[in-house]
């Protein structure tokens, strides 16, 4: 009986026009999605497979060029550090529209050359990507409402809601009945959507997969809970839908928008435009001054490059230009670490708030698990500066020997690919989409209560 | 006529904030515009100080700059930040996606960093509530939800026949629904116009120039455009549809594709189809161009072989080192000339291809009248894509001027002779310094920005006569009863 009874609910379901629309609109733009998010992350694979073409080609020109002057050639010689994108990027682009994801530098002083961007166009930042991330963020919740929001309410406008109340006492299952099918239906395209990613996108079905899997679902219900809330007030079918499409612009919009610029204002980061300032001053001061002032510093960096002799005598020396070029970076050391306090404290800050709005949560963690956050973007800034330094440390005997540049092993550097090593993991915004769920489904409960008495 | 549109246009306006829910969601609207206007110009003041005041920093370091070889100079280089429009703080448009501060130096051109959505994790994409976004998003949204059963409710209570049995014309309805709906907005924007004028005028130190005037002018005069066709677009759709609900359906189904979806989808088709180089390319391309114009470090270049040979001829001299100016200097000035004309040559074919993609975008604004509006108001406040080229423009040139302002110190001033490996090098009087003088960024005048914007200025003209053609004309389609 309670079978048959949702199987007519189903056939109910997929015979109104409007059912197949959404569910034909989730699945287009789904598509596109994969579509567009699969082509951003194939071209910058294609940029960088073209870079690791590019840096041998460029290092040989710089030693036909440069080559009988080693300190010279390491003033052009760049080595080129890539952030490759991984298959979840393509799910998710997040920051990676912004933030470079191939960092080329020499061998001069770092801060200069760290926070050089990628050649964007600006208005397609503005306007965001279109990935799968964007289509179960913002689309499916806007579905679920429109599935949802006139459930109780038709029935009341149409009268059909008092006749089924005359007939039975379990009237509000016919609507909870009509509410799990809807669920159902949402939850079906979801998975089925996440199954052509992993098709599409070559996604591996491992951790990441789960937990992604798990949080847009989370994300779902959260929002098939806000509706079951305004179905429960009883109110018309026009309030619903204002209501509704209200609560979806507050949290999909108008907070998280109204949250950017308070963040903007209330923790600026001047101290970016200060470290320019003291790596360039750090840096070029130096010519201005005594030897002494840039290789005492330099050698109290660096104790164990004392053994190698300082042409003192020498108006210019390479010796001399390198270690002014690492007080640049040395003297630049408070704004850089004032920069990555700043940014911690805007972490820190985004996360309470993204506790309480599970749009942000879901957001900022398909973003984490996809490498396409804020976060691996530092992680793989840390790691440029680890690979300059090496590379800094493994050339600078041969600078300062004047040693020729083909006893180096120069040309065995190719690009190298930036790996994080841990797996992130996203537990904190499962509990918050869940906690806030189940506050929802509380007040629901409350509501009904009231409902049957 | 006129006297029953303008007592239809105030019952509509009575009966809108009669309803209790309309008047919070009004106040509700107005207050966080106000808000967002508040925090808008706090932040305005905020960033925008933190430029001033590195960019007078900068210039007292660089007069500061004891004698020196001028090429030093020219490594030092300068540092140029970009100025906000004072009228930005309207709308935001590309400031937080666009770079703040470029190094300036010789030989280099280095990219525009630091940009605000470099700081941000993943929240921008959501994006930055300004006055702009409130009045071109939401008010749209409040317009619905206010119009939606204008006509529709008025057929269902039967009283939409009784009207139309009074005399009144459909033509007088539409027209009077419509006006009484903008009335409610301009209830609102009314007081935040006059809100922007004098924190603008705040932000200029109350002496106000005429241009950022008649842009504001303008500002106005397009939002309030912007209102009458969605305001008319609401109450046909109420007019056409079959029930409230129906209407109130479309209409926000509508207000998600074309706000919500169509712009991400037309930029990324625009960004398919006209693919932008990536970093490595471009700077690849500009190499291999400049290697194949001379390479000014290869002494047997034939290019600046031909150079050296025609100078030595004309000087009838048998050494660079005898000629009466600095060689070296002559060479750079030669070789920052070469390098810069074709790196210009790529920016603005790079340039060429952002406007291609940015097209499909402008031009669905004969589509998506929200496109067009944004369009128009980021070229009026400065905060659009043109202006920032504009700033890349004026910071190359200011670049080129400085490279070759020292080069031309060097020729004139520098020994031919290069000192010895351990003498003191050569060096000119820091007095020099000051003859550069201090980069400052000069805003494009109102007449080129227009000039710029005529295809988004002609679909916002187009949208508003379709407007009222439709109010006007497309009464004999509509059902009184349904």
């Amino acid at each position: 009986m309670k079978k048959s009874r949702y199987n007519l609910e189903f056939k109910l379901f997929f015979r109104s026009s409007s059912s197949w629309i959404g569910i034909v609109v989730l699945l287009i733009t789904g598509f596109a999605g994969l579509y567009f998010g699969k082509t951003f992350v194939a071209r910058q694979k294609a940029v960088i497979e073209k870079a690791a073409l590019l840096q041998k080609k460029n290092t040989i020109n710089n030693i036909n060029h440069f080559g009988k002057d080693i300190g010279l050639f390491f003033f052009h010689n760049k080595f080129t550090l890539a952030n490759a994108p991984n298959n979840w990027a393509a799910f998710a682009n997040g920051q990676r529209d912004i933030n470079p994801y191939l960092i080329s530098v020499t061998m001069l002083g770092l801060e200069g050359q760290l926070y050089d961007t990628d050649i964007n166009n600006p208005v397609s930042l503005l306007l965001g990507n279109m990935d799968l991330s964007f289509v179960y963020i913002f689309l499916f919740p806007l579905v679920i409402i429109a599935f949802t929001y006139n459930l109780l309410s038709e029935q009341k406008e149409s009268g059909i809601w008092s006749l089924l109340r005359a007939q039975t006492n379990q009237s509000f299952q016919v609507i909870w009945q009509k509410f799990l099918v809807r669920l159902v239906v949402i939850f079906t395209v979801a998975l089925l959507l996440l199954f052509i990613a992993m098709l599409y996108l070559e996604l591996p079905q491992d951790f990441t997969f789960l937990s992604v899997t798990v949080l847009i679902l989370l994300y779902l219900t959260f929002w098939f809970a806000i509706s079951f809330f305004f179905i429960s007030l009883g109110k018309s079918s026009n309030f619903n839908a204002s209501a509704l499409i209200a609560v979806w612009v507050l949290l999909c919009i108008v907070i998280p928008a109204s949250f950017n610029l308070f963040l903007t204002w209330k923790y600026p980061v001047p101290e970016a435009l200060q470290n320019v300032i003291n790596q360039r001053e750090g840096y070029h001061e130096k010519w201005d001054m005594a030897k002494d002032v840039t290789m005492k510093p330099f050698f109290e960096h660096y104790p164990q490059l004392k053994k190698y002799p300082f042409p003192e005598q020498k108006t210019f020396s390479w010796y001399w230009y390198y270690a002014m070029q690492q007080m640049g970076d040395d003297q630049a050391a408070t704004s850089r670490f004032a920069i990555e306090k700043k940014l911690a404290s805007r972490q820190y800050f985004t996360n309470i708030f993204a506790f309480f709005f599970p749009t942000i949560q879901t957001q900022l963690g398909v973003n984490k698990m996809a490498g396409s956050d804020l976060d691996t973007h530092l992680g793989f800034q840390q790691a440029v500066r680890k690979y300059h330094e090496q590379i800094r440390l493994h050339f600078y005997p041969a600078i300062f020997l004047n040693q020729s540049v083909d006893n180096t092993d120069i040309k065995n550097y190719k690009l190298e690919k930036y790996n994080p090593q841990e797996i992130p993991y996203i537990w904190i915004n499962m509990l918050s989409v869940s906690l806030l769920t189940i506050m929802i489904i509380g007040a629901t409960a409350l509501n009904l209560k009231r409902f049957n008495n | 006529m006129s006297a029953r549109i303008s007592t239809i246009a105030k019952q509509t306006f009575k009966a809108a904030f009669n309803n209790s829910a309309t008047l919070a969601l009004t106040l509700l609207l107005g207050l966080s515009l106000c808000l967002a206007t508040y925090v808008g110009w706090q932040n305005f003041k905020t960033q925008n100080n933190q430029r001033l005041h590195y960019k007078e920093l900068v210039r007292a370091q660089w007069l500061a700059k004891p004698d020196k070889h001028p090429h030093r100079m020219a490594h030092y280089g300068y540092l140029a930040f970009r100025e906000k429009h004072e009228l930005s703080f309207f709308d935001f448009g590309i400031e937080s996606f666009a770079g703040v501060s470029i190094f300036l130096e010789a030989h280099k051109q280095n990219t525009v960093n630091f940009s605000e959505a470099g700081f941000t994790n993943g929240m921008l994409s959501f994006g930055e509530i300004s006055v702009a976004m409130v009045l071109q998003l939401l008010v749209p949204l409040l317009i619905f939800f206010l119009g939606y059963n204008s006509i529709s409710a008025e057929r269902e209570s039967g009283t939409l026949k009784i009207l139309l049995c009074q005399d009144v014309s459909w033509k007088q309805l539409l027209w009077g629904k419509t006006i009484g709906i903008i009335g409610v907005c301009l209830s609102i924007f009314i007081p935040l116009i006059l809100l922007t004028i004098l924190l603008w005028a705040s932000l200029s130190h109350w002496q106000i120039s005429m241009d950022s005037a008649l842009r504001l002018l303008l500002l106005v005069l397009s939002y309030a455009i912007y209102f009458f066709i969605i305001s008319a677009i609401t109450v046909l759709v109420s007019a056409f549809a079959r029930s409230s609900k129906s209407a109130l359906i479309t209409l926000l189904a509508c207000w998600i594709f074309f706000m919500v979806i169509m712009p991400r989808i037309t930029q990324a088709v625009g960004v398919k189809i006209h693919p932008s180089p990536s970093k490595i390319e471009f700077a690849d391309a500009i190499a291999a161009d400049v290697h194949r114009q001379g390479d000014s470090h290869d002494p047997n270049d034939p290019h600046y072989a031909a150079i050296k040979d025609s100078l030595l001829k004309a000087y009838t001299v048998d050494d660079v080192k005898k000629l009466p100016f600095n060689y070296g200097g002559y060479i750079m000035a030669e070789g920052e000339k070469i390098t810069s004309k074709i790196y210009s040559q790529h920016q603005n074919e790079l340039n060429h291809i952002f406007e291609k993609q940015n097209s499909i975008t402008t031009i669905s604004g004969f589509l998506n009248p929200y496109l067009l509006l944004k369009h128009i108001s980021m070229a009026l406040t400065a905060s659009d894509f043109n202006t920032f080229v504009d700033f890349q423009h004026q910071a190359e040139t200011y670049r080129y001027q400085l490279a070759q302002k020292m080069n031309k110190l060097q020729i004139e001033k520098i020994s031919n002779i290069a000192p010895g490996e351990e003498e003191k090098p050569l060096a000119i009087s820091k007095a020099n310094w000051a003859e550069q003088p201090d980069f400052n960024y000069h805003f494009k005048k109102l007449g080129t920005v227009l000039s710029n914007e005529l295809l988004a200025l002609s679909a916002l003209t187009f949208w508003l006569l379709v407007a009222v053609m439709l109010l006007q004309y497309s009464t004999k389609w509509i059902k009184t009863i349904s």
